[in-house]
Formats: structure tokens, sequence, C-alpha cells
């Protein structure tokens, strides 16, 4: 056996080298050349590491959004609805309409639909970008506002775009302009309202907004919008003032869901006290969409709630509201004034004045004095509270 | 059957085993060189599995005799610093001669300084100032703010103070930041932005005093966040612990808290001048418990039993939460 091996490695077979034609040694070099450079291109990547590598991206979902669209509880999706006006939603019959006004039941959330990034040009002698804008939306709004981002996000924010804008001859002055855009005009109210200096002064050209001194801030339309000077020179707070201007203009005006809103009167509304309630007002389940604020009226302070809804359910909400007010306290139906219905309570030791017209319902609450809050609801119904 | 009927030389067995040798050498040396690059580059927190490493601490030795917190109450940065360090038992107790100091502001927003949202430059210049003259060879302003850094620094004031005093302003960058391992309870593995610590023999936190939306404030112990890196938002769902690991992580030489102007709403952006109130005043010390103590109820002007993290570190024995336990002196300027 032994001697059989060592004869065939004795006989095997002398090793030739074949001759490698000249096309298949360019194919090898071809070939590492390309193992080399791919090899130093992984590298090159590997020392740029991208923290959102890891990231979910939401347009990848999109399919499995659309698949499950309309399904057992899912919303239909609308991709091709404009971004700009989600709060206002179709109804069967074509006619824009506010789901929380009608009374009815709110769809439930749609998947957010992504925003076009649109740069911010704001066109103003004396000014200039001094970068590209920036984008952020609900997912990475903490690369921007790190800790604050949560506080929006309570609040549906679809995207921050924002931009810095120098000011000529003034070297290290320079203009903040932040937009953040929400679902609904209403979630840029409420994140307005919760920002809000009770010592700005309000301003002229917008619904809600007000001054400081450093900048300008207001909502328009689903879009709350920060513009902060640098620093307190007259000719940065003027470029300041003239941004806001601009994009006021530029903004379209929207108040869907906020018509609540605009029939609080203005004259002696203590400045910060705004609060719009979602639900539940009053603890009464049918006092949807209030808006609600505080007055100074005859050396007292009077709150005062507004809600505004179909006639009918406004009237029913007012029954509603009196029964309670009967069952938990003591209450009395008073004289009409110019078309609303009124009544008083005293619940829990503290007054309420309620009154309905057409579709309208509001009244003083939480009140020590019965009369004041009486006859502060009559001047309102009378038109002297403006 | 054979492409060509060309002979070469045949092979031997020296040549094939040298060749094999050579070959074999390539294939490791490739492979050990692919590890030493992709290792340090491609540190995924969550994924990784080798251990990081634990910062050493650069506190000094505690005093029986000196202050370990001081207060001073004062309009002007320079100024009250001054009279702060001074109540502490001055810089020089702190930073000797060839000392390279690493400061860390708090630099997280793109922010003007009238803001109070970040560490304000007459600050950073004061306590610069105060170093170069103890002696410090060196000092370094470091901080990684989630948004662009240049930006941030910019806008603070910050890059303009370091040019001014020819300080060391290190920007984070891709290879800046390398793997920590903590026994925290949160933070056990992540990554970390070493680089000013390789050099910096002192580290002085310098953090505004303000609000924040999540925590309640953010002060010297919060600011400790800007040294992480990766996708450390996902940490404020556990923010209290998170910020109470930092009285672990960092064992600073000095914290010092700026409560000239503080940050009293709508934190920890603000973006309003209405947000922010004068306190007229600066604490500094050793422990950061008992300096950010102080801070919430003295400059923020709230019930301390609210602020969860500051319990958790003083259960972990890492501060003391009553200031008042601690040897301190307040002074006026």
């Amino acid at each position: 056996m032994a001697d059989a091996q060592k004869k065939a490695t004795v006989n095997r077979r002398e090793f030739v080298r074949t001759q490698v034609p000249r096309a298949e040694r360019a194919s090898s070099v071809v070939i590492l050349v390309l193992i080399l450079g791919i090899g130093t291109l992984i590298a090159i990547k590997g020392k740029h590491f991208d923290p959102n590598l890891f990231a979910v991206r939401t347009e990848a979902l999109k399919s499995t959004m659309d698949a499950v669209a309309g399904k057992s509880g899912t919303a239909a999706s609308s991709p091709g609805e404009n971004p700009g006006n989600i709060a206002a939603t179709k109804n069967p019959g074509g006619e824009e309409s506010a789901p929380a006004e009608d009374g009815g039941e709110k769809p439930a959330a749609a998947p957010k639909p992504a925003l076009k990034k649109e740069p911010l040009e704001i066109s103003l002698d004396g000014t200039k970008p001094m970068g590209d804008t920036e984008f952020y939306n609900s997912d990475n709004l903490y690369e921007k506002i790190d800790g604050r981002a949560p506080a929006y996000q309570g609040f549906n924010i679809l995207q921050l775009r924002c931009r810095s804008f120098g000011v000529n001859g003034a070297p290290g002055s320079y203009v903040d302009l932040y937009e953040y855009r929400f679902d609904t005009p209403i979630d840029a109210f409420g994140m307005y309202s919760l920002e809000r200096d009770p010592k700005g002064k309000a301003l002229a050209f917008v619904a809600d907004g007000y001054s400081g001194e450093m900048g300008y801030y207001y909502r328009q339309g689903a879009v709350y919008v920060q513009i902060i000077a640098s620093d307190m020179k007259p000719e940065t707070l003027a470029k300041a003032k003239s941004i806001a201007d601009i994009r006021a203009k530029d903004l379209p005006v929207d108040d869907t869901g906020l018509a609540g809103r605009r029939k609080l009167p203005a004259e002696g509304m203590v400045a910060d006290s705004v609060a719009y309630v979602l639900d539940n007002a009053q603890g009464q389940a049918s006092l949807k969409d209030v808006f609600q604020a505080k007055y100074k009226y005859d050396g007292s302070e009077v709150p005062f709630f507004i809600m505004v809804a179909p006639p009918d359910d406004a009237a029913r909400a007012w029954q509603s509201f009196q029964d309670f007010c009967g069952k938990f306290g003591k209450a009395e139906v008073l004289t009409d004034v110019n078309g609303g219905k009124i009544f008083r309570a005293q619940v829990f030791g503290k007054w309420k004045v309620v009154y309905q017209r057409d579709g309208e319902l509001g009244g003083a609450f939480d009140v020590d004095n019965a009369d004041k809050a009486r006859a502060f609801i009559e001047k309102y119904l009378r038109g002297e509270i403006k | 059957m054979r492409a060509s009927n060309h002979k070469e030389p045949a092979v031997n067995r020296r040549e094939f085993l040298v060749r094999i040798g050579i070959a074999g050498a390539l294939i490791a040396g490739s492979g050990l060189a692919a590890k030493k690059l992709w290792q340090p580059n491609h540190f995924v927190p969550g994924f990784e599995k080798t251990e990081g490493a634990q910062l050493r601490s650069y506190a000094l030795e505690a005093s029986k005799v000196l202050p370990s917190l001081a207060i001073a109450h004062g309009t002007k940065h320079e100024k009250t610093f001054r009279a702060t360090m001074a109540a502490l038992g001055g810089m020089g107790r702190f930073i000797q001669k060839g000392d390279v100091v690493m400061i860390k502001p708090n630099v997280a927003f793109d922010r003007p300084p009238a803001l109070a949202a970040t560490t304000h430059p007459d600050a950073l210049r004061a306590v610069a100032k105060l170093c170069f003259e103890a002696g410090a060879s060196k000092v370094i302003v470091a901080d990684n703010p989630i948004n662009s850094p240049t930006g941030c620094f910019f806008k603070s004031g910050l890059t303009s103070v370091a040019s001014e005093m020819n300080l060391d302003l290190l920007y984070p960058e891709t290879n800046s930041f390398s793997p920590l391992s903590l026994d925290g309870e949160i933070l056990k593995e992540w990554t970390f932005f070493s680089t000013p610590f390789k050099k910096a023999t002192k580290v002085i936190g310098l953090a505004p005093c303000k609000d924040h939306n999540l925590c309640h404030a953010s002060m010297t112990t919060k600011n400790w966040y800007g040294l992480l890196g990766g996708r450390r938002n996902q940490f404020h769902q556990h923010i209290h612990s998170i910020v109470s690991d930092f009285a672990l992580m960092m064992k600073p030489t000095l914290v010092i808290l700026d409560g000239i102007n503080v940050l009293m709403s709508n934190g920890p952006t603000g973006g309003r001048l209405s947000d922010v109130k004068p306190m007229n005043t600066i604490v500094a010390g050793t422990d950061m418990v008992a300096v950010d103590a102080y801070g919430y109820s003295h400059l923020l002007e709230r019930d301390i039993a609210e602020l969860t993290y500051l319990h958790k570190a003083q259960e972990r024995g890492l501060g003391k939460l009553n200031w008042k336990d601690t040897i301190y002196k307040e002074v006026t300027v």
C-alpha cells in the first residue's frame, strides 16, 4: 500500500503553468481595481456615519398605509389632498365644512401626509438669507428644538420650516423666521396660546398675534409663526416687523374651527387668558370646541365661554346644561335678552349665567357675584360688549 | 483541452510556501486593517458589543474647610463670577499652571444670547479669563448640539468669544465620538463626544439656568446631555433617569450655574424676552446636585420636591439635595 502511494508520488505529472491570455490578465486587473475601488468607497462612506441610517422612513410605509386605508379602525387616506387645507374636509355634498362645527363625530386621525419642502423666500431690501431653509417634521423636530418638540407634537405639528436672514450692514444682526405648520388652525392656535406672552402687544395685521420686545408671534391659518430678532437694535427690529408683515400677507387666512374664538369679545379681555377646550367643557359632554377667556368687568374678573354649533345642537346643549345645574344646584330661567335665552344657576357655591342664541351658546361661569355675571351676559347679548 | 501548450517552469515547494505565506499575510492584514478602520466609525448605539471607555474623574479631593458651594449676587457677569470663585477659594484652587481646561457650555440651540436659552457669551468670557489667570495653558470649548453646531455657536455668540480669547472651539465631527460604558439607570453603552476629554486635565460645566418642557429644569446636571451622540432624543422618555445618570457619568472639576438672566418659561428654547427674568446670581460648586437644588428653588423659584432627577441622584449618593448641608458661602457684589 505504502509502495503504491510512493510510486504514485514519484510518477506525479509535472506541474505546468498555462500561459494566461492577455484578455484574461486584463480582466483580472480590472476586477482587482474594482474590488479596491469598492473597498475604498465603503471605507470612505463608513467614515461618515449617518444618524438617520436606522430611522423609520415614513414614506416607506405608504404602501402599507394604502393597503389598510378604510379598513377596520383605519381612516381613509387621501394622498392627493393638499396638506395645507387638511383642516377642512369635504363632505358628501362637496361643500367644505369643519368637522368640529357640524356636531358630528370627527373622523379618526388620518396618517399625516408629507408636506412639500418649499423654501422660505423673502424679498426684502436690506436682508440676505444666511443659509438654506431648514425643514423638520414631527419625527425629527427635536433636531431643531430638542426638548421643546414634545409640546409641539402634542398639537399635531406637521412641519417646521425656518430660515435666518442677515441684516445688511449690521454684522451679527439677523432675524430668525420659524413657521410651524399644524394639522388644523385650532391646533396652531393651541400651541400659539400655550406660548403666548401675557405682556405682548396685539398685532393689527393678524387675528391672533402679538409683538414682544424682540419679535413677532402670530397664528395665520394652520401656521404658528415666530419671527425673532437677534438683538434690539432698531434696524433689526424693523426688519423683523417687515418680515412679519410679508409672511402674514403670504400665508392664507384659515379660521376653520375657530368660529368661537372670533365671537369672543375683545373689550375687557385679559390678554393671556384665551383657552381652547376640545370637549367636555364645563363638564358637559355636549360642549365641544369651546373657547373661553377672562374679562375685566366692573372691578371683577368674569370667566366667559363660547361655543358655535348648529342651532338645534346649541339649544339641546343649553337645555342639558340647565338640567345638569338644576340637578346639582339651583337653576332659574331669566328673561330673554335680544333673542337670547338665559338661565342662571348656583352650583357648588359658584354662579353660572348661560345663554343660547341661534347657533351660539355661551356664558359666565365660576363667578361669585351673580348680578355682575348676569349684567355682563345681558350687555354682551345687547351688543354693548364687543 | 488546454488554452495553451506554453510551458512555464514548475513551482517548487519553497516558492509555493512563500506564495501561500504572502497571500495569507495579505488576507490577515486586510482583515485587521478593516477591523481597525471600521469599528470606531461604525458605532451604532444598541448594536455594539464592544465595551466603551469610562470617563475618569476630574474632581478635586473634597475639602473639609473650604466651601463646596458659592453663591454670588450681582448684575455683571465678570464681577459676579470673580466673587463666586473668590468665595470658593479662588480659581487657583481648581486650575493649576499648565492645565488644559475643557469648558462645557450649553449651546443646544441657535438662539441669540438675550433669550437665555444658551450659555451667555459674557459667562464664557469670564470663566475662560479666570482659567487663564489661574495658569491654564489652554481652554477648550465643546458641545454637541443636535442642530448645526456652527450655527448654534455662532448665534449664541460663543464663536466670537472663542475667537477673541483664542479658545479651542471643538465642533463635533464623526470621529469625535467613541463608546462610553456606564452602570447608569438608563445609560449603559452609548456613543460619547470624547475628543475634548483626550487633552483636558480639568473640566468645568458652565450652564444657563432655564425651564425645561420635559424635565422641569435644565441646569448643570442636564448640561452634560450635550456630550451624548446618536439619536439621544430616545432618552426623553426616561428623562429624569438619564439626567440623574449624568451625575454618575461626569465627575467635573467644577460646575457653574449662570443665573444672571433665567429662562423662566417656554424652555428649553424660549423665544421671547418675556420668558426671561433677571435673577442676578451665579452659583458654583463641586456638587452639581447641590448647585442645581439651589438653582431650582431660588432661581427658577420652584418646589424642589418635583425635580425627580435630583432626588434620584441624591438617592444614589451622587450629591446633596439640601445645599445647606454643604459648606457654602453667599456673597453680594
